[in-house]
């Protein structure tokens, strides 16, 4: 019985029915009668024949249009650029002695002491004095801060 | 056994791709490829007049979108998808319109049966044929390319786009499910 089973398939492809028909039938003349049907009912496509549309060729201007409009964006970028420097003039640096208030304000010590050598290091004074040659290797703050320094007992060590 | 498929033919093909012949080249398919398509789906919806009406679409499709056949698939493999689709397509709607699943054995005995009227009449081919009905779509649909196209895998998967090892193994239960039938229908 199992090896029955087992072979059904091989006896069925044995007596002939592992074909494509499978064991069915079709009218006598199918096939040919519908091959002639269905060529008759193929509707006509006249797009298939139609050669495809070609390119017209491209222009010179349409081919250097795009180079042409990067060239004037970059154009405008630099006028823009001139324009902004043309209204800002001012830029330049003049000498401080052009301008009289400038050149009081700095010549007063009080006003060099509060607002420009607050901003300064100590160090970066000593160093610049160093270069000047104002002060030598055995300058001490004490010298240069007078009271303010007065409890110290730092020496400046040179670097 | 040799496949149940024409050789392909590059001539023909070449001839699809020439504005200037392709209705003379697709005249000449449809005549090369009538039979083995009418089978294929005759297979899947067992009725000659519905099978009829498939093919007709099969081929009035092919020939719609004849332009977008570039002859990187076989004519055949090309023609063979169109066909299952339409046949799938066909089942789904039968399914919702009867409201019974193809894939339940007892309903798709139902069907089958009552529909098929053009079995030549012997009982191991009815039978087989029943045995068959029960698979689910997809399983049946290897199967028949296997068992009565004799087509490879590989063909197989190139019309399916299922890897060679799940065919393999797709037919292996198909078949054990035939004899499966055929022993609980003794």
């Amino acid at each position: 019985m199992a090896k029955d089973r087992e072979n059904i398939l091989e006896k069925a492809r044995a007596e002939g029915f592992a074909t494509p028909s499978a064991g069915m039938k079709v009218p006598d003349g199918y096939f040919a009668s519908f091959s002639e049907n269905i060529a008759a009912m193929l509707p006509e496509r006249p797009e298939l024949t139609k050669p495809a549309a070609t390119k017209e060729p491209r222009t010179m201007w349409e081919r250097l249009r795009p180079y042409v409009y990067m060239a004037a964006m970059f154009a405008g970028i630099w006028l823009m650029l001139q324009m902004f420097v043309s209204i800002n003039p001012g830029r330049s640096l003049a000498p401080v002695e052009d301008n009289p208030v400038l050149a009081d304000a700095l010549s007063t010590e009080d006003f060099v002491f509060d607002y420009v050598y607050p901003d300064l290091d100590e160090r970066d004074i000593v160093d610049d004095m160093l270069e000047t040659e104002e002060i030598d290797s055995t300058f001490e703050l004490d010298d240069l801060f007078g009271d303010d320094t007065e409890n110290s007992d730092q020496t400046y060590i040179l670097p | 056994m040799a496949s149940a498929f024409p050789k392909e033919n590059p001539e023909l093909v070449a001839r699809l791709r020439d504005p200037s012949t392709v209705r003379s080249a697709f005249t000449e398919a449809t005549r090369l490829y009538t039979e083995p398509l009418y089978w294929q789906i005759r297979r899947l919806v067992r009725d000659h007049d519905d099978a009829n009406d498939l093919l007709q679409n099969t081929f009035m499709k092919a020939w719609s979108s004849i332009e977008n056949f570039r002859g990187e698939a076989k004519l055949s493999t090309w023609l063979y998808k169109i066909a299952i689709n339409e046949s799938l397509g066909f089942l789904e709607r039968e399914k919702r319109r009867q409201k019974v699943s193809l894939d339940d054995p007892e309903a798709a005995n139902i069907h089958n049966i009552s529909a098929d009227t053009s079995l030549n009449g012997n009982a191991l081919a009815q039978k087989l044929q029943d045995a068959i009905a029960t698979l689910p779509e997809k399983q049946r649909i290897v199967f028949n390319m296997k068992y009565f196209d004799d087509m490879k895998y590989e063909e197989i998967s190139e019309i399916l786009g299922t890897s060679v090892g799940a065919l393999k193994a797709s037919y292996h239960i198909a078949s054990k499910k035939i004899e499966q039938y055929f022993e609980n229908n003794d």
